[in-house]
């Protein structure tokens, strides 16, 4: 970057970039703001001003049993749907990373693009067929929708980290007699470590969060985000705001968690 | 799709260096964590499937029939007799014991086959005020197949800080400057154009005429430049809150009563060319494998107890059938049974019904409900 | 060729070939047979909410033909277009300054700011902005103290563009810092150098070299708010309703899935054209 001082028009056009950041920020916040300052609203319909300090909304969520059932629902899916689209992912990333045949973009092209789909469309898609085969209303239908969205993202982050593996690496394991197996369990996989252990992470994400799909699907097997859609089309309640609000603090703890795991593990080593 | 560079496309998905692709993903941990306190699944037997209108499965309501039987009720709910027609039609044999449908809607059900013939004696009908004793959508050839849980009459919600008492005493005043942009619209073609139907004159009001049904189409879509909105159920509470609404007609006390109860300046009201009536009525599905835990919820609904719990539901309010379930409410909880108008000594919700002001909701007689939801789907369209 | 090559040689195969299957067959089964499903249920009818397989043309016929289908999707592809390119040139600063002139601790403290409305649900993100827009909300209550009059925005167009841009805006800004990063930064100091001005710089070095992800980043934010059903229904009111409500009301009302998967064909075909026109745009002249 530039180190000459800047003129008085550089400042000027820093200090607006600097303020119009922050005009983006606050309308990126507010919502997240204003939903956990409601939460704790004593009035049940949300207006100004503010009506008094009231845990109530904290108490009905976690006395609601349908809500424990959509949270159970949203973490048994979560944490079948991480596992199977970071295996089908890696694969994928693998196959784009090590062979050339024909038809290859066809073949990435159809483990790339279920993400663009709106997921309206993918819900009604899903609906029909799986209604079909007997499949929706279940949790397994469920499994296999998130699967088919989040696949994509855990392909994208371990083909970027195959990216930074020498193809020689592989040759040489072969050199040195390793099947193309063993090369897999004992190099490829290992060095992936990091990006797959990610993706189990993002693909989990991204399934607890879904909403439109798993709406359209899910029938008696509420996800929590569909309960979290059912409230907010049925019934004004601040218990929306209440959910909202731990699932965000729960994550936020994590973040900060991680951030000081990862900084010890780097102090650490030095 | 083929021509789409796909590994161009991985450097561009959101992602970030490892370290905050780590701070993700412990964020999802950190939920999974969350859950980890709940609750066990519940065996299949020990459950009863119910569909309804959001707010049925309330524990407030549901609590004392779970314990009483030591099962769980799980509710799956919609918003319109369609949607509820639809599930009906698409879930397997067994998925519900018990549904909760408008009394318009018993008949489709019945003719399909989906819901069982009740035996009166098992029910308190005796109890009910006679006009609901043999409430006619609930009967066919002389057989009952659905008990009244729930009524309400619609006709128009309104701010009482924009409009007076004597400007809604007809549907005109949604034409009126006042609320010029204002009007909002519960997102459901039926009670809607019912008290558009009955503004125009037609008696009763879903059985018209295919140039009355024209009329009322024109009437409809004079509206469009008035009109606010399309709302959900729960929009209807925020927005006339928050005061983008100032008239919505097609509803009526189950959205105004709680709001008058947080203290919003809001008012329901049957203006003078009349009203529409709502039901909420259970019925035992065909297909259940639990039909006596079945016919004992709708006993728990219909008895003093749960008629007393089901009209205070904390989602809406709604007026209920049984006289009995008046007596417990006046006795229990005296200044609800007033704001509801539940009182004996008073001018109650019955007397608008004796007024003649009052018309059963039904689906349109001489056109299909396509043709109507078409007319909707235009007016929301312009 | 010895034995114990053609048998390596079969092994590779095999080995390739049980590699490349999982990914194949699942997205074949559960993503390309639904939407080859959904196509043909195109042509299906509807008879008492209950679905019957035929070929009839009646589905496309009827909605094609329906004024609300034309007047839905001219406004909803207006106006994600028009989402889309606020969110871009909206985020464009904030991302130009996160990824040139701010220090790496900061950078990285904002990307992580970023990426925490992924972690909340984007209907209660939504929902929640009622309570900023309403006519008694803070900014009407804003504008009434500095003595202006106030805006209506909930139930109108500009209240589905807040959802948008609610959707979009983090998205838009993480791709544009991701596409900003790439861009080399000798390149950018030496018009510096050259004494070519920062405004100048951005313009003709640093835009064009970034063109590919800010056009991508656009792309994105166009299919995601053609798609979304929220912002429109939660905070425009469905006045005027989009192609997504539309698709929704058509099986709400009479269970009319035929109709509903017309209208999902139309948007995707949409999209798949506009997706199209948009990366040949971006790699159409760097291909040279």
């Amino acid at each position: 970057m530039s180190r000459r001082t800047g003129s008085m028009g550089d400042i000027l056009a820093l200090l607006s970039l600097r303020g119009w950041a922050i005009v983006v920020f606050a309308f990126i916040f507010a919502p997240i703001v204003s939903m956990a300052a409601f939460s704790f609203n004593a009035d049940r319909f949300p207006s100004l001003p503010w009506a008094g300090f009231s845990l109530t909304w904290y108490e009905q969520v976690f006395a609601d049993p349908m809500i424990r059932r959509g949270l159970v629902n949203s973490l048994v899916v979560a944490l079948a749907v991480a596992p199977l689209s970071t295996a089908i992912g890696f694969l994928a990333a693998y196959v784009d990373y090590r062979f050339q045949f024909f038809g290859k973009r066809l073949y990435m092209a159809l483990a790339s693009l279920p993400p663009t789909v709106p997921v309206v469309i993918m819900g009604v898609a899903m609906l029909t067929f799986q209604g079909r085969i007997g499949l929706s209303g279940t949790l397994f239908g469920i499994i296999a929708a998130h699967v088919v969205i989040s696949a994509p993202f855990a392909m994208v982050l371990i083909r970027m980290r195959l990216a930074d593996l020498g193809t020689d690496i592989e040759a040489a394991a072969w050199n040195l007699g390793a099947g193309p197996w063993a090369t897999l369990r004992e190099v490829v996989i290992p060095f992936c470590a990091p990006a797959i252990l990610a993706s189990i992470f993002i693909t989990a994400a991204v399934s607890f969060d879904e909403f439109m799909i798993a709406w359209f699907i899910s029938g008696q097997n509420e996800t929590l985000p569909v309960r979290v859609l059912a409230l907010l089309q049925g019934q004004v309640s601040p218990r929306i705001n209440a959910i909202g609000t731990l699932v965000f603090t729960t994550s936020m703890l994590l973040v900060i968690l991680a951030q000081a795991l990862t900084f010890r593990s780097k102090a650490g080593r030095r | 799709m083929t021509k789409f560079p796909v590994t161009d496309f991985r450097g561009l998905l959101p992602m970030l260096n490892r370290r905050q692709v780590l701070k993700g993903a412990a964020a999802v941990a950190g939920s999974a964590a969350l859950g980890g306190a709940a609750t066990k699944s519940y065996a299949q037997e020990n459950v009863l499937n119910v569909l309804t209108w959001p707010g049925h499965g309330d524990p407030a309501f549901v609590k004392p029939f779970e314990d009483q039987y030591g099962v769980k009720v799980v509710v799956k709910e919609y918003v319109g007799g369609e949607p509820m027609l639809a599930l009906m039609n698409q879930s397997p044999p067994g998925t519900f014991d018990v549904v909760l449908a408008d009394a318009e809607y018993i008949g489709m059900l019945q003719e399909s086959g989906f819901i069982d013939e009740l035996d009166p004696a098992d029910y308190p009908l005796a109890d009910y005020w006679p006009e609901f004793q043999k409430f006619p959508l609930h009967w066919s050839e002389d057989k009952l197949y659905s008990v009244m849980i729930r009524f309400g009459y619609l006709g128009m919600a309104y701010r009482t800080d924009m409009l007076t008492p004597k400007d809604v005493k007809s549907y005109k005043a949604m034409w009126s400057e006042k609320v010029k942009g204002k009007v909002g619209f519960f997102d459901w073609y039926l009670p809607t154009m019912g008290c558009l139907s009955l503004y125009n004159g037609n008696k009763p009001p879903f059985d018209v005429s295919e140039d009355a049904f024209e009329t009322l189409k024109e009437t409809l879509f004079s509206l469009r430049p008035q009109t606010n909105g399309f709302y959900s159920m729960a929009d209807q509470f925020a927005m006339l809150t928050n005061g983008t609404a100032g008239v919505i007609p097609g509803i009526g006390d189950w959205v105004v009563l709680l709001l008058q109860n947080e203290g919003v300046p809001v008012d329901a009201v049957v203006p003078d060319e009349g009203g529409i009536q709502w039901t909420e009525s259970m019925s035992i599905v065909s297909s259940s494998p639990k039909k006596d835990l079945a016919k004992a919820y709708i006993q728990y609904a219909s008895s003093p107890e749960g008629q007393f719990r089901t009209a205070r539901l904390p989602a809406y309010w709604a007026s209920i059938p049984n006289k009995k379930g008046w007596e417990k409410m006046i006795a229990d909880a005296p200044e609800d049974a007033k704001k509801l108008r539940h009182t004996f000594d008073a001018r109650n919700v019955m007397d608008e019904y004796k007024d003649g002001k009052i018309f059963i909701r039904q689906t349109p007689v001489q056109q299909d409900i396509e043709t109507w939801n078409d007319a909707w789907s235009e007016f929301k369209a312009m | 060729m010895s034995k114990t090559h053609a048998s390596y040689r079969a092994d590779k195969r095999r080995f390739a070939v049980l590699i490349g299957a999982p990914s194949l067959i699942w997205q074949l089964v559960f993503f390309l047979l639904p939407l080859l499903f959904l196509v043909m249920m195109t042509f299906w009818s509807v008879r008492n909410f209950r679905l019957q397989p035929d070929f009839t043309l009646a589905n496309w016929k009827m909605i094609l033909n329906a004024g609300f289908f034309q007047s839905a999707y001219l406004y909803t592809f207006a106006i994600s277009i028009f989402a889309a390119a606020v969110a871009a040139v909206a985020a464009f600063p904030v991302a130009y300054l996160i990824s040139f002139r701010l220090a790496p601790a900061a950078q990285r403290m904002l990307i992580g700011l970023l990426v925490i409305p992924f972690f909340t649900s984007l209907p209660v993100r939504v929902y929640s902005m009622q309570i900023f827009f309403s006519p008694s909300g803070l900014i009407n209550s804003v504008l009434a103290g500095l003595g202006l009059s106030p805006v209506t925005v909930l139930n109108t167009p500009v209240g589905a563009l807040v959802g948008y841009l609610t959707l979009t805006i983090p998205l838009v800004i993480l791709l544009q810092i991701f596409a900003l990063n790439g861009v080399d930064r000798q390149l950018v100091e030496a018009a510096y150098n050259l004494r070519c001005g920062k405004f100048k710089t951005v313009i003709s070095i640093i835009i064009p070299s970034a063109r590919v992800g800010l056009v991508v980043s656009f792309a994105l934010a166009f299919v995601f708010a053609f798609g979304d059903y929220i912002s429109p229904q939660f905070l425009g009111g469905s006045n005027p309703p989009t192609l997504s409500i539309l698709m929704a009301d058509q099986v709400k009302s009479g269970n009319h899935w035929p109709r509903a998967s017309v209208v999902a064909m139309t948007m995707i075909f949409t999209l798949m054209a506009m997706m199209g026109i948009l990366l040949k745009f971006a790699y159409g002249r760097s291909a040279k």
